[in-house]
């Protein structure tokens, strides 16, 4: 079986020249290789500014990276081969309030989607929103609220509407639980696991919640300064970390559980 | 007697149409070298608690309160003058989202510079002043574990990363060497090490100076292993409080133990990829507020005594709100049947649990040490 999404030696340089005197500072991710297969959540994990969102933005193509290819489904994707990516990959981020449009409706944004990414007629674009919020957990009546009128998950939910309206093949969702509270993260997290489940999604899972990453993902990379110094199965990794990084990250996330259950 | 004393602090805010009660009788103290949580969504007025315990409220709204008092003195009382002087030498106030509650237009070294009162310089030459303030601020650099100070010193506050704006908060409030810290989310965004860095430098400051913190959060895996006491706030209602081990091991609200569940961390035997305890809803907003218990539309064990608002009721040091409280069976059913017998039925609940029991024990000791500690300072 191939899988969903591979990349091979992916490379990107970032460099900024501060003056003309000076060297120019690089900041340089990669080389990266890895797979997801369908129904499957790989999720990234590191310190701030590693590079986690820079790999998703070269993954979506919003940024052109150097070096490497990214094939879907084993066939490579060019850079400017805009319409497949819209749709088979599709990015979630981490403040909806801010990526949604706030002059227009919901439904709106869900109907500039289609529009632009397929040939449905308006009946059935309306049909497809309405299949769509409803899937995610709103109600039809959503079609017709702005964005202010709804509570950060449901912003939340109209964000997943939007990536998941094109049934794509591979959402990636960058710290998309990290501006929501407990109860109405785990409800977030639920419907994730549910669509994945029925659908046979792949998900690209950034996330610095290590209790999270642990309980929703399949494999887990670990990203130091632009570099992978760990990948493999969730459950091997968190049990046994290899790199120095890896370790003090979840030790540092254990001793907090651990002082949690050493008060009973 | 509790450094910080609140007592049905009610907060009305003026909507135009009609009048608000954004926080609904919330109750809260903290005794000296307490660690208390207060744990709450967003929304729900942990923010506003910690406003107006500063008092930067804006006029129109209207504060009520029982007792608002700092060691016995009321704080609504008090003229600003005498307010401010609390709050720049007794209490310090860590902000939320650092970087931008920083002053943009100066550097660091200036800002922490001016936060040092005159009264910590011992009185040299004016002209060895600026050498003394320099020496506190970079001893304090250190001590928050800022190492590279030289660097940072220079910088404005958008130029450093935003763990290490944090730090520089917590600089800041240290400098006037208060007795209550309030830290209002310190923790957030922020990778774990990092995070446990900053729990330990205050579990550190708390153990060594005896610093009060109320440490305003929804990490739960941060509170339950640093905080002493928990107070969990919903939607501007304090709905239980006592100590963090109690609320784990037997939460008697549905919210608390919704919220505890949530947390996948805290579950031993859950099976990967599995589905998480979640209550249905949102928490509502300020112009819907639902009448009774807020927490109503939401709570899967609502009835129609619900919408009266329920009262605080205690066993031992914990206090919950709710009619129907989990774990309390014989209780709840005889509050079905007669309403004054809950009184006794709690107690002979409880008579024979070995929980709270362990705590008489515990409480006893800590009056052993507390009577130590006084000792020592007379």
């Amino acid at each position: 079986m191939t899988a969903v999404l591979e990349v091979k030696e992916l490379i990107y340089t970032h460099r900024i020249r501060r003056s003309i005197f000076s060297a120019p500072d690089e900041f340089v991710l990669g080389p990266i290789s890895f797979a997801v297969n369908a129904g499957e959540t790989l999720a990234l994990t590191g310190h701030n500014g590693s590079g986690k969102t820079l790999l998703a933005k070269a993954l979506v193509g919003a940024i052109q990276p150097q070096q490497g290819s990214i094939l879907l489904e084993g066939k490579e994707v060019e850079q400017s081969d805009k319409k497949t990516r819209n749709h088979d990959i599709r990015l979630i981020l981490q403040h909806s309030n801010t990526t949604l449009n706030k002059a227009v409706t919901v439904g709106n944004v869900l109907n500039q989607t289609l529009q632009l990414n397929t040939k449905l007629d308006e009946q059935d674009r309306k049909a497809k929103i309405e299949q769509t919020l409803v899937r995610v957990g709103l109600l039809r009546e959503h079609y017709y609220f702005y964005r202010h009128m709804l509570s950060d998950g449901q912003q939340q939910r109209v964000s997943l509407a939007r990536a998941m309206i094109l049934d794509p093949k591979i959402i990636i969702a960058d710290e998309p639980f990290a501006a929501l509270d407990p109860s109405v993260r785990s409800q977030t997290v639920n419907l994730i696991l549910d669509i994945q489940r029925d659908l046979g999604m792949a998900f690209i899972f950034i996330s610095q919640n290590l209790g999270i990453v642990r309980h929703i993902s399949d494999t887990v990379m670990i990203i130091d300064k632009g570099k992978v110094i760990e990948s493999g199965k969730t459950a091997r990794v968190f049990q046994n970390p290899q790199h120095e990084l890896t370790q003090k990250l979840i030790d540092s996330h254990f001793s907090l559980v651990d002082k949690h259950f050493g008060q009973f | 007697m509790p450094l910080l004393d609140v007592k049905n602090l009610t907060l009305e805010i003026d909507t135009g149409t009609e009048f608000v009660k954004a926080l609904d009788k919330v109750s809260i103290t903290v005794e000296k070298g307490e660690i208390r949580a207060l744990v709450g969504e967003s929304g729900s007025g942990k923010s506003l608690i910690v406003r107006a315990i500063i008092g930067a409220v804006p006029d129109h709204w209207i504060i009520t309160a029982d007792r608002l008092t700092w060691k016995g003195q009321n704080l609504l009382a008090m003229s600003n003058e005498q307010r401010r002087m609390i709050m720049r030498r007794e209490i310090a106030v860590v902000f939320q989202d650092p970087t931008s509650s920083l002053d943009p237009s100066a550097t660091l070294k200036e800002q922490l510079e001016e936060s040092i009162p005159a009264e910590l310089l011992d009185k040299g030459r004016f002209w060895q002043r600026a050498k003394q303030r320099k020496d506190i601020a970079i001893g304090l650099m250190h001590k928050v574990g800022i190492k590279d100070h030289q660097s940072c010193m220079q910088r404005y506050p958008h130029e450093i990363a935003s763990d290490i704006a944090q730090k520089f908060m917590i600089a800041m409030a240290l400098v006037s060497e208060p007795e209550l810290l309030i830290a209002d989310d310190p923790t957030r965004s922020m990778e774990s090490t990092t995070k446990n860095q900053i729990l330990r430098l205050l579990g550190g400051l708390n153990e060594s100076k005896g610093l009060g913190i109320l440490f305003v959060s929804h990490d739960l895996l941060a509170i339950s292993s640093m905080a002493h006491t928990m107070t969990v706030l919903y939607c501007g209602q304090t709905i239980e409080s006592g100590k963090v081990k109690h609320l784990h091991r037997r939460p008697l609200h549905h919210y608390t133990k919704a919220l505890l569940d949530s947390a996948p961390s805290f579950q031993v035997n859950l099976p990967p990829k599995s589905h998480l305890v979640a209550l249905e809803g949102t928490i509502p907003t300020l112009q819907h507020l639902p009448i009774g218990c807020r927490l109503g539309p939401r709570c899967p064990k609502a009835r129609k005594e619900c919408v009266k608002v329920p009262e605080e009721r205690f066993i031992q040091q914990h206090a919950y709100s709710c009619h129907f409280p989990l774990h309390l069976p014989s209780a709840a059913r005889s509050h079905t049947q007669n309403t004054n017998n809950i009184g006794t039925s709690t107690k002979e609940y409880f008579s024979t649990d070995r929980l709270y029991k362990s705590d008489n024990s515990d409480s006893e000791n800590s009056n052993i040490t507390s009577q130590k500690t006084e000792g020592n300072e007379q």
